[in-house]
């Protein structure tokens, strides 16, 4: 039996922030909202995860030690073109921005954002995905 | 010529000819601090916003944020310093001062380690820092007993690294949450680094450490042997003995009643914490006063015992982590006590509290020697009794005359008697709620009742339940968000994040504020500082209108009750006796009571006001944003007293507005041609200083005329205070008090009387002014541009002053926000200090706005008086928007929130 009965239909979340308390915020706020969630704050364990497992979303950062948020959303595109990838950011420049669409990001929010809005792109994701 | 000469010449120079700035550049630096201040406050309500649940943020936020606010203030400074020959050399101190405190913070070097370093000045003799550090440092009576003793009533949750977790927590009880813990003080942690430094044991420690093979049982015991004796017979210093002395004077004089014994009990750091070290750390009972420090060495002996160190060593916790402060209590005369879990260990689908309590003294029940009741209680109100096993209690713990404790037998008739009556049941489950709700975790309680019916917590820690299918629990919440109905969602601002539930009452009213039930969700037309009475009591809070930058934004911070403010329906769609619950973290409100958002609550992972994070903002912005110096009258209202950031916002805005008044009286006499004073009907005793085409009088005239007044903003001000005939029939006094006191209250400084107007002031354009206005108590500042050219004009109006309390201030600028409101004015309230703003409207609506202010400066005059309740507010904002119907303007276009969005005024950016 799996876990939950509803896990089928469940969108799949992957967060990547070094920032601890990004992810231990946006986890509960996604899980409330009916999603299913990973996070990681090491950007190696989540390209590995990335490798074993298809997520519908992944949310990323930016600026991080070792392989960071630019080259892992290159590669989570590379693997999963459908999958819907949101750049957070505390340095939001437009050139960042423009940057991050043309590699195939869905959407980029700057730091800090409300809960509400991170949870409103990834619904307008799976809107955008359904209409497909 | 000499260098003496230069000297002096430098000096005249400061002395006399600074203010002969050309007025533009003068202007200019005053508009730039008009526009820092606005930037500095906005800064400020930012960074109060991240503190509501509702963003999420890091460091990174924190540091870039505190930068920015730091770099306007110091430029803020520097604009004042151009503008007025007054030394501001205190006013920088004061910003180094606090921005030194913001970077200390920031670095994570908290209070303690100040502390460390204020005693350690104070040996070395440095008087000065040392006082700067005291009165950094020093609340209440603890500072005089500082660093090494802090009354109960001085803790709270910030002072975990001098109190340990354990009496931070119960200070918060005791003085957030307003709850009854017995009387008493902490030896802090630097007592105990004090006595260890002294008797060389953080050497031992270190070298035996170094060297130790973690699996050599018997290195360890000769470890914990040694320290244990040294630390039993080791010598405490003399400070922190007299600091003890006195601080036992201060509880047992206050308590004449009652024999001077004490509990002492641990409070180590991280205890309670993440490791709860639960259990392993000594306590002793009924303490005499003579044998305090011995009690003291005994706890602190109990840090290493062998359980204790291996313990920290196989969680990897090192020795520098480990400190010990001790609490000193007195000693309840229990007749009951015990231990209540608020989430009952229990594979039920039944939610449910579990209480065991016995006679006596609560140590029987905590180390389960003695047999005790167990009973049952829904979590839910109003806490019906599920079940109870009685235990058949034969001994009982009790203290000894002179110290000590003893078991004595229970008389036959008690021993299967339940100890605890209905009503304290009920006592217990709602206080334990309560602290539950705080900490929004699981709470563990230990409790006495004593023999008049008074309950007394003595101690609370986080209890680590998770849910035993953390699946299943994921289900529930996802169907719970579905299948419940949704009344609205999205609606204004979380102030407060948070879980709530319970009965909607709606106030109207202060009279019914009084009848609030416990437990019920707060529903009000207004935020209101007033509400502070109920908080304690409220599950959630949700208001129609207000700002998440209000005092009562704070207060529900303080006492995290889960609020959300600027709904704009909430009390038209709830009703009193409604069953709701609000997920504050969502913003979302519910029909019913969602018992898994309520759970999903208190298991999730991390409780965001315990984060690192949300610690760090909040400690930073208690340097930024109280408002310490309210009164420019007072004689406190000086540079030196800046404690925050705000504090210097408002001294410079205060000084910069000053000297531009004085230099308006000066630049009169210098330039004749271009200042006048304003003949009008009305005395506002204004002078105006035209910058360019903004009057038509003749060259050398003295005074002005209402016709000859060009510039479109001053016109349509003094219009609008004329033609809506709001100064003459300014509301009567309808509260005698009040008024007398009005008009008897004396004033000094730079706050003129009633009597005293005359020094109010204009600078214009054709297009432009920049007003300010002192009437009887108010001060108005209205900068403002009206022309052609939409994208140009804007209005900006601050409102500040009065003289009644601040309740009826606050109440004023609540009806002043009402009425800019209604006109399109995006309006801002921090206490009594309101900030309206318009941008973007076509001239012709710019003229309207600007005569509505008019109109609202003279209804406002007085009007703080009458405003005894909040039932005014409505009351006169409906009288206003329709007496002002008498404007042209007003009655030819209706604000736009009621046209369509076609308008072509309407601005979406």
């Amino acid at each position: 039996m799996p876990p939950c009965a509803n896990c089928q239909r469940q969108t799949q979340i992957l967060i990547l922030d070094d920032e601890p308390i990004v992810c231990k915020r946006l986890k509960p706020g996604f899980q409330k909202a009916g999603y299913g969630v990973e996070t990681f704050t090491d950007s190696g364990l989540a390209m590995a995860r990335i490798e074993q497992k298809r997520f519908d979303v992944v949310i990323t950062d930016l600026k991080m030690e070792g392989i960071d948020g630019m080259q892992f959303l290159v590669r989570v595109k590379q693997i999963y073109p459908d999958t819907g990838v949101i750049v957070i950011t505390g340095y939001g420049g437009a050139e960042i921005a423009k940057e991050s669409f043309k590699k195939g990001a869905f959407d980029f929010i700057a730091k800090p954002f409300k809960l509400g809005e991170i949870i409103e792109a990834v619904k307008r994701f799976e809107k955008s995905r359904k209409k497909d | 010529m000499g260098f003496a000469n230069g000297l002096k010449r430098l000096f005249s120079l400061r002395l006399t000819s600074r203010p002969v700035l050309p007025f533009t550049v003068f202007f200019k630096k005053f508009r730039s601090i008009l526009e820092r201040n606005n930037l500095i406050l906005e800064l400020m309500a930012d960074m109060g916003d991240k503190l509501g649940g509702e963003y999420i943020f890091d460091i990174q936020y924190i540091k870039d944020v505190a930068a920015k606010i730091s770099e306007q203030v110091f430029k803020l400074i520097s604009d004042l310093c151009v503008m007025t020959r007054e030394d501001i050399a205190e006013l920088f101190a004061a910003f180094e001062r606090i921005q030194f405190e913001i970077g200390e913070e920031l670095a994570g070097r908290r209070a303690v380690l100040m502390q460390r370093s204020l005693e350690r000045e104070q040996k070395r003799g440095k008087k000065g820092l040392f006082r700067f550090l005291s009165a950094l440092l020093g609340r209440g009576d603890s500072g005089n007993l500082a660093p090494f003793v802090i009354l109960l009533e001085d803790l709270d949750g910030d002072f975990e690294e001098q109190a340990g977790n354990k009496f931070a927590n119960l200070g918060e009880i005791r003085n957030t949450l307003g709850l009854s813990t017995l009387d008493g003080f902490v030896v802090t942690t630097n007592a105990f680094f004090d006595f260890m430094e002294a008797n060389g044991l953080f050497e031992i420690l270190e070298r035996t450490l170094k060297g130790l093979d973690q699996a050599d049982e018997g290195a360890l015991e000769a470890l914990s042997a040694t320290m244990r004796k040294r630390i039993l017979s080791g010598t405490m210093p003399r400070e922190v003995v007299s600091a003890i002395d006195r601080a036992l004077d201060i509880i047992c004089g206050r308590n004449p009643g009652r024999g001077c014994f004490f509990a002492v009990r641990s409070s180590g750091w991280g205890e309670d914490g993440e490791f709860s070290f639960a259990g392993q750390y000594e306590s002793v009972l009924n303490v005499s006063r003579a044998t305090i420090v011995e009690a003291w060495r005994e706890v602190t002996a109990s840090v290493y015992t062998v359980e204790a160190l291996r313990y920290r060593l196989h969680r990897g916790y090192r020795e520098s982590e480990t400190a010990m402060a001790v609490g000193c209590q007195l000693m309840v005369e229990a007749e009951v006590s015990g231990a209540m879990y608020t989430y009952a260990p229990i594979a039920s689908e039944q939610e449910a509290m579990v209480i065991s309590g016995a006679w006596g003294l609560g140590a029987a029940v905590a180390s389960g020697i003695a047999e005790s009741d167990t009973i049952f209680v829904d979590r839910m109100p109003p806490h019906r009794i599920l079940s109870i096993e009685p235990g058949r209690k034969t001994t009982k713990m009790i203290g000894k005359q002179g110290g000590g404790t003893v078991w004595a037998d229970v008389p036959a008739e008690f021993q299967e008697k339940i100890c605890l009556s209905d009503d304290y049941i009920e006592r217990l489950a709602r206080t334990a709620v309560a602290i539950e709700k705080y900490y929004r975790r699981p709470q563990d309680v230990e409790w006495a009742f004593d023999g008049e019916a008074n309950l007394y917590i003595l101690q609370a820690r986080p209890l680590n339940v998770r849910p035993d299918h953390p699946e299943r629990h994921m289900v529930t919440i996802d169907n719970a968000a579905l299948s419940s109905r949704v009344i609205f969602s999205g609606r204004g601002q979380v102030v407060q994040g948070g879980v709530g539930s319970g009965k909607v009452y709606v106030t109207r009213s202060d009279e019914d504020l009084k009848d609030f039930p416990f437990g019920a969700v707060l529903v009000a037309r207004y935020t209101s500082p007033k509400y502070s009475r109920i908080m304690r009591k409220a599950r959630a809070i949700l208001t129609d209108i207000g700002s998440a930058t209000g005092h009562m934004a704070t207060l529900a911070r303080e006492y995290r009750v889960p609020t959300v403010v600027d709904t704009g329906i909430a009390s038209r769609v709830l009703k009193t006796g409604d069953e709701v619950t609000l997920d504050a973290i969502a913003n979302v409100v519910y029909a019913g009571t969602v018992k898994e958002l309520n759970s999903f609550e208190i298991t999730h992972e991390e409780v965001f006001e315990e984060s690192r994070e949300y610690r760090l903002l909040k400690r930073v912005l208690k340097k930024v944003t109280p408002l310490n110096l309210v009164d420019p009258a007072s004689e406190s209202f000086r540079a030196a007293r800046c404690r925050t950031y705000h504090d210097i916002t408002r001294v410079v805005h205060e000084k910069a507005v000053e000297s531009l008044i004085e230099l308006s009286e000066g630049y009169q006499s210098r330039h004749a041609g271009r200042s006048r004073r304003l003949e009008f009907s009305i005395p506002l005793g204004l002078t105006v200083i035209d910058i360019g085409k903004g009057t038509s009088s003749a060259p050398g005239a003295e005074s002005l005329r209402l016709e000859e007044v060009e510039s479109a903003p001053l016109k349509a001000l003094l219009e609008g205070l004329t033609e809506s005939g709001m100064w003459e029939t300014a509301p009567v006094a309808v509260d005698l008090g009040s008024f007398m006191s009005s008009l008897t209250r004396t004033f000094s400084g730079s706050m003129a009387g009633p009597e005293q107007v005359g020094r109010n002031l204009a600078v214009v354009s054709d297009n432009y002014m920049n007003l300010h206005l002192r009437l009887g108590y108010h001060f108005n500042i209205v900068d403002a541009y009206i022309g052609e050219e939409l994208n140009d004009n804007y209005i900006y109006f601050r409102f500040l002053g009065g003289v009644s309390n601040i309740e009826r201030r606050s109440r004023r600028a609540r009806l002043i926000a009402c009425v800019m409101e209604s006109f399109d004015f995006r309006v801002e309230i921090h206490g009594d200090l309101i900030v309206g703003r318009l941008k973007k409207l076509s001239g012709r609506r710019m003229v309207g706005r600007m005569k509505v202010i008019g109109g609202l400066i003279g209804y406002t005059r007085q009007l703080d008086v009458n405003m005894t309740g909040d039932e005014m507010i409505d009351f006169y904002c409906a009288d206003f928007l329709e007496r002002i119907q008498v404007l042209e303007e007003v009655r030819e276009d209706a604000p736009m929130c009621e046209l369509p969005t076609a308008d072509p005024d309407f601005d979406s950016g």
